[in-house]
C-alpha cells in the first residue's frame, strides 16, 4: 500500500519535474539527462553518457557502439542583501545552456573507447548595477568547454578499469567597475586551457549491482592572453597606469578546475526498479587564492608588485550526497527521481561574490523513453539554496545570500549493434 | 530491503524539508530603521571644515552634499529625522569674496600629470559667493573651516569687521546672528535635539601643517594670546568642549556623538613628499652634483671640526638624495662657519655660508616634509634670490645658492622634524584623553577616528565591499587633492563610523552607506 502509494508520488514528481545539478561555485553537474533525472549519481551504463562520469564505465555499456547527446536550460537566481545600508540586490542571470555529447565504441568484447564532451563548469552572472560587490564582479560569464578521449578495458567480465585524457578550454568575460579610477574594468579571454586525466574501475559483482569509482585530476585553466580593457577612466591616468593607448593591457590568471573523487552505485531491487546512491568529493582546497597578473597595469594590490592583484579565495573541499531512483514502467518508458546534498565549498568569511554558492537541497526527476535503439530522456530539477551569511573582511562584505535554480534537460541517445 | 530503501528516501525528505532554510531571516527591505532612544528630530552638525564637507581646499556645493554630517542625516531621516539645513556656498568653484574682493581661493583639481606625478592648481575661476551676503533661517550644520576649538565660543568670530585681522572667520560670518554672536550659540539656538561635534583638529593641525613654525601654547590658558599656528593647550581645548557640550545641554540636546582627533601624521599632507627627493635620474639635478659636493665638502670639514659630523651635506650619484632643511632646534654655529671658511673662501662668502648653513642637515626618514614643499623643492628661491643679491652677491652665485632644498636650506614652514612632531603627538595624546572622559561623562557616542585614520594609513588601508581605501595621496580614494580633507568617499566612511557609534549607543539601528557611491578623486 505504502509502496503503491509511493510509486503514485514518485510519478506525479516525475511527471511535474526533471532534473538538474548546479553544484559548488561554478562546476555544473550537467552532464547526463538521464542521470541528473537520478541525482547526477554516476553508475549508470545504458549508453554513452557514463563516459564523463567514469572512463571505465564505457565498457559495461550494452551496445557497440553509443551515441548520446543533450543540452539543458538553467536559470538562477541569487539575491544579496547588505546588512550594513540594509539594501537588497538581485541578479539579472541570462538562462545557462550547457550541453554534452558522448560516443563509445567497442572494439573488442573487452576494450572500448570513448569520447566525452561537455561544458561542466560555466557561470554567467549579472548583478544589479548599484550592488555592493560590483568592484569585485558585475557580469561574469565563464564558460568551459572538456574534450575527454578515453580507454577502458576489461579486466574481468565484472571489472574494468579506464583512463581518460582531459582537454579543457575556457572563455572568461568578467566585467566590474574599476571605483578607485571612477570607471570600469573588463577582463576577458576565450582561449584559456588546461588539461588534466580521469581515471576508472567500474565494477558490475552481480546482475544487480553497479559499483563506480572515479577520479578526475584538477585541471588548471590558464588564461595566457587575457585582456584588461579599461573604460570610462580618464585617459590621462593611461601612462601612470601603464595601460596602452587604448586605455587595454594584458593579463594572466589561472583556475583550478578541482580534483573529484566519486563513487556510485546502483542495486536492482527488481528488474524495474534500481536504486543509485552517489558520494563525491571535491578538491576546492586547491583553490586558495586568485591571482590576476597584469603586464604593466599598476592595478594590482601587492606591496612589492603593483601589477598583481590577489584575492584570498580560501575554498574548502566539498562533498556531495546523492540518492537516485528509476523505476521502468514498460520496456520503453522509465521514470526517474532523485535528491542531492551539495556542500558549498567555502565558508561565510570567505563570501566569494563573483561564484556566489550555498549549501544546496536538490529535488530531481525525469522520463525515459525507449524507441528500439533511440532513447529520448527528459529531466528537471528545482535547487533550494540555504541562505547565507557573507562576512568576506577581505572585501569588507557583510551581507546575506539566497538563491534557487531550476533546470530542465533534454537528451537523446542511439544505441546500436 | 524495499521498504528500507523506501523508508530512507522518505526520511531523506522529510530531512531535506524540514532543514530548508532557503529564505532570509528578516528582509532588510522590510526593516524600518528606528532611532532606539535617541531623538533625531533636529540634529545639528558642530565642528570644523571636515564637517562642514571642505574638500580639496575649498568648500563648495558638491562637497557640501557629500559632507558627513549630510551623510548621516540622510539616513537619519529615514529613522524620524527632520531636514538637514547647510549653509550652501553659491557655486561648485570655491573661494570666497568679501564685497567683491577674493579672500579665498578656488578648489584644487588635477590639471595634468608630469613624470607621472598629478599637476595640482586652483580651478580658474572667480569666487561668486560673498561673505556680505547672509544666511539666515534654519540651519543644521556649524562646521566652520578653519575653527579651533575655543573658536566655537569666542563671541565675535562672526563680526565681518574682524576677518581682515583674522579675528573672524569668513565662513562663520556668511551665516552668523549677530556680530558678537558665537557659533556654539547659533547652533543652540536651533534647538537640536542630537548634535555630532568633531573639533579640535586645527588646535594642532595649523602648528603641524605650518611646519611647526607656531609655539607649544601648553601652560598657557588665555587663547586671546595664541597665534594661528599655535598648538591649543589642552586644558583650553577640554575647557572649551566643555562648554560646547554644555550649551548643548541647556539647549535641551543631551544626545549626540562626539569624535576625537585622528594622528596628523597619518595624512597624506605630511606623508606623500619623500626625504629624499634629489634623484641623480632627474636630467637637472645630476649634472649639479660633482659641483654640489665639492662646495659642500669645505662645509662638511668645518661641521666635522666643530663636532657636529652629523650634519655633513651630500649627495649620492647612485641613489635619491634627502634635501638640505634648516632646523631651528639645531644650535646656530654660522659664526663659526664663518670664522672657520674666512681663510678659505674669503669674508665675503664665508660670512654668507655662515648665514645660509648655520642651522642645515639633510633631513631624514623622521622628517615630514609637507606637501606644499612639493612645488618648490629644487626651485629657485626668489626671495632668498633677492636677498643675496641685496647682500652683494653676484646674480649668478645667488642663482645657485637659492635653490631651494639644495643650495638654499628648506624652510622651517616646508618640515616637520621629528623634534617638532613631539608636541603634537603629546597634544593629540592629551586631546583624545579629554575627549574620551567627556563623552563618557556626558553619556555620549564616541567615535575613534584616530583609530580610524590608523587604519587608513597602513599599508593595508580599508576596505569596503572591495574597494580599498588608504591614506595615499591622490590614490588612496579617501583623501582629497589638499591631503587634509577628505573626498566623498572618505567622509562616507566617517559617516559609517558616526552611525555605528549612535546605533551602539542609542540602540538605533540607523543604516550606514556604501561609501563607493560616493566621489572619489576627480582625474583630468
Amino acid at each position: 500500500m505504502i509502496v503503491n502509494t509511493m510509486k503514485k508520488l514518485f510519478l506525479s514528481v516525475a511527471l511535474a519535474a526533471s532534473v538538474a545539478v548546479y553544484a559548488g561555485g561554478f562546476r555544473v553537474s550537467l552532464q547526463g539527462v538521464r542521470q541528473l533525472a537520478q541525482a547526477h549519481t554516476s553508475a549508470h551504463t545504458e549508453d554513452a553518457s557514463v563516459a564523463f562520469f567514469n572512463p571505465a564505465g564505457i565498457s559495461f555499456i550494452p551496445n557497440k557502439l553509443s551515441v548520446v547527446a543533450g543540452g539543458f536550460g538553467i536559470n538562477t537566481n541569487f539575491t544579496y542583501q547588505d546588512l550594513s545600508t540594509a539594501q537588497s540586490f538581485v541578479t539579472d542571470n541570462p538562462m545557462g545552456t550547457p550541453i554534452y555529447a558522448a560516443v563509445t565504441y567497442k572494439i573488442i568484447d573487452d576494450l572500448s573507447v570513448g569520447f566525452s564532451f561537455s561544458t561542466p563548469y560555466g557561470s554567467h552572472l549579472i548583478w544589479d548595477d548599484s550592488w555592493s560587490g560590483r568592484d569585485i564582479v558585475q557580469e561574469l560569464d565563464l564558460k568551459s568547454f572538456f574534450f575527454i578521449p578515453m580507454i577502458s578495458y576489461k579486466l574481468a567480465p565484472w571489472m574494468s578499469v579506464g583512463v581518460s585524457y582531459v582537454h579543457v578550454t575556457g572563455q572568461l568575460d568578467w566585467r566590474r567597475t574599476a571605483t578607485a579610477l571612477n570607471g570600469k574594468l573588463e577582463l576577458s579571454d576565450d582561449k584559456a586551457k588546461g588539461s588534466g586525466f580521469g581515471l576508472g574501475f567500474y565494477f558490475k559483482p552481480s546482475d544487480k549491482v553497479d559499483v563506480s569509482l572515479a577520479y578526475r585530476s584538477t585541471v588548471d585553466v590558464k588564461a595566457e592572453n587575457g585582456k584588461a580593457q579599461f573604460s570610462d577612466v580618464s585617459p590621462a591616468l593611461y601612462p601612470l597606469l601603464g595601460l596602452d593607448a587604448n586605455g587595454a593591457d594584458t593579463f594572466t590568471a589561472s583556475l583550478p578546475l578541482v580534483e573529484e573523487y566519486s563513487v556510485g552505485i546502483t542495486y536492482d531491487l527488481t528488474p524495474r526498479w534500481s536504486v543509485s546512491g552517489d558520494i563525491s568529493y571535491y578538491g576546492w582546497g586547491h583553490y586558495k587564492t586568485l591571482q590576476l597578473d597584469f603586464a604593466h597595469a599598476q592595478v594590482g594590490n601587492d606591496p612589492s608588485d603593483p601589477t598583481i592583484s590577489t584575492s584570498p579565495k580560501n575554498f574548502k573541499n566539498s562533498t556531495t550526497w546523492r540518492i537516485g531512483t528509476e523505476y521502468k514502467f514498460t520496456d520503453y518508458i522509465a521514470g526517474r527521481l532523485g535528491y542531492y546534498y551539495d556542500e558549498s565549498p567555502y565558508s561565510n568569511k570567505n563570501f566569494s561574490p563573483e561564484t556566489p554558492s550555498m549549501d544546496q537541497n536538490a529535488i530531481t526527476g525525469g522520463l525515459g523513453f525507449r524507441f528500439g535503439s533511440f532513447g529520448v530522456d527528459l529531466a528537471a530539477s528545482y535547487v533550494f539554496m540555504q541562505s547565507r551569511k557573507a562576512s568576506n573582511s577581505f572585501y569588507n562584505m557583510t551581507g546575506q545570500l539566497k538563491g534557487n535554480a531550476f533546470l530542465f534537460g533534454l537528451g537523446l541517445s542511439y544505441n546500436a549493434f | 530491503m524495499k521498504k528500507y530503501i523506501l523508508s530512507l528516501f522518505s526520511v531523506a525528505s522529510l530531512l531535506f524539508l524540514s532543514s530548508c532554510n532557503n529564505d532570509f531571516d528578516q528582509d532588510v527591505t522590510e526593516i524600518k530603521p528606528t532611532s532606539g532612544e535617541a531623538n533625531f528630530s533636529n540634529y545639528i552638525a558642530i565642528g570644523n571644515s571636515l564637517t562642514s564637507g571642505f574638500s580639496n581646499n575649498a568648500l563648495y556645493i558638491d562637497g557640501q552634499n557629500e559632507s558627513f554630517p549630510s551623510i548621516i542625516a540622510k539616513q537619519l531621516q529615514k529613522a524620524g529625522g527632520g531636514d538637514f539645513i547647510q549653509p550652501m556656498m553659491d557655486d561648485n568653484n570655491g573661494g570666497l569674496l568679501l564685497a567683491g574682493v577674493p579672500i579665498q581661493g578656488t578648489k584644487l583639481y588635477i590639471s595634468g600629470f608630469a613624470d607621472g606625478s598629478p599637476i595640482i592648481a586652483n580651478v580658474e575661476a572667480n569666487p561668486t559667493t560673498d561673505i556680505t551676503k547672509k544666511i539666515t533661517g534654519k540651519l543644521n550644520n556649524f562646521g566652520v573651516p578653519g575653527a579651533k576649538s575655543f573658536h566655537l565660543l569666542a563671541p565675535g568670530y562672526g563680526n565681518i569687521a574682524g576677518v581682515a585681522t583674522g579675528q573672524a572667520n569668513p565662513y562663520y560670518v556668511r551665516f552668523s546672528s549677530s556680530d558678537t554672536s558665537t557659533v556654539i550659540g547659533d547652533a543652540a539656538a536651533q534647538s537640536p535635539t542630537f548634535y555630532t561635534l568633531w573639533i579640535g583638529n586645527n588646535d594642532v593641525l595649523s602648528y603641524a601643517s605650518g611646519g611647526g613654525v607656531g609655539k607649544d601654547q601648553k601652560g598657557n590658558v588665555d587663547p586671546s594670546t595664541y597665534g594661528s599656528e599655535d598648538i591649543t593647550d589642552p586644558t583650553v581645548l577640554g575647557a572649551s568642549i566643555k562648554g560646547i557640550i554644555d550649551a548643548m545641554v541647556a539647549a535641551g540636546a543631551t544626545q549626540g556623538v562626539i569624535a576625537n582627533i585622528p594622528d596628523v601624521s597619518a595624512i597624506p599632507y605630511f606623508t606623500t613628499v619623500p626625504y629624499q627627493p634629489l634623484s641623480p635620474t632627474n636630467p637637472a639635478f645630476a649634472p649639479m652634483i660633482p659641483l654640489l659636493n665639492e662646495t659642500f665638502g669645505a662645509l662638511n670639514q668645518v661641521f666635522a671640526a666643530l663636532g657636529v659630523p652629523e650634519r655633513s651635506i651630500s649627495f649620492a650619484n647612485d641613489a635619491a638624495s634627502a634635501v638640505v632643511i634648516k632646523d631651528k632646534n639645531l644650535t646656530d654655529i654660522g659664526p663659526q662657519i664663518t670664522q672657520a671658511l674666512t681663510p678659505i673662501l674669503g669674508l665675503q662668502q664665508a660670512t654668507l655660508f655662515g648665514l645660509l648653513y648655520g642651522q642645515v642637515r639633510q633631513a631624514k626618514a623622521s622628517d615630514f616634509i609637507v606637501l606644499t614643499a612639493s612645488s618648490i623643492i629644487g626651485q629657485p628661491n626668489q626671495e632668498a634670490l633677492q636677498m643675496l643679491v641685496s647682500l652683494g652677491v653676484p646674480t649668478e652665485q645667488a642663482a645657485q645658492l637659492s635653490i631651494n632644498g639644495v643650495t638654499y636650506p628648506l624652510e622651517d614652514k616646508y618640515v616637520l622634524t621629528q623634534k617638532e612632531q613631539e608636541p603634537v603627538n603629546d597634544a593629540v595624546n592629551a586631546y583624545n584623553q579629554i575627549i574620551a572622559q567627556l563623552a563618557n561623562q556626558y553619556g555620549l557616542a564616541l567615535v575613534d577616528a584616530n583609530t580610524m585614520m590608523e587604519e587608513l594609513g597602513s599599508q593595508s588601508g580599508l576596505s569596503w565591499n572591495g574597494v580599498n581605501y588608504t591614506a595615499k595621496f591622490v590614490t588612496g580614494g579617501a583623501f582629497s587633492l589638499d591631503g587634509v580633507h577628505l573626498t566623498g568617499r572618505g567622509y562616507a566612511i566617517v559617516a559609517n563610523e558616526f552611525i555605528k557609534a549612535m546605533n551602539d549607543k542609542y540602540k538605533s539601528t540607523v543604516t550606514q552607506v556604501n561609501p563607493n557611491d560616493y566621489s572619489g578623486v576627480k582625474f583630468p
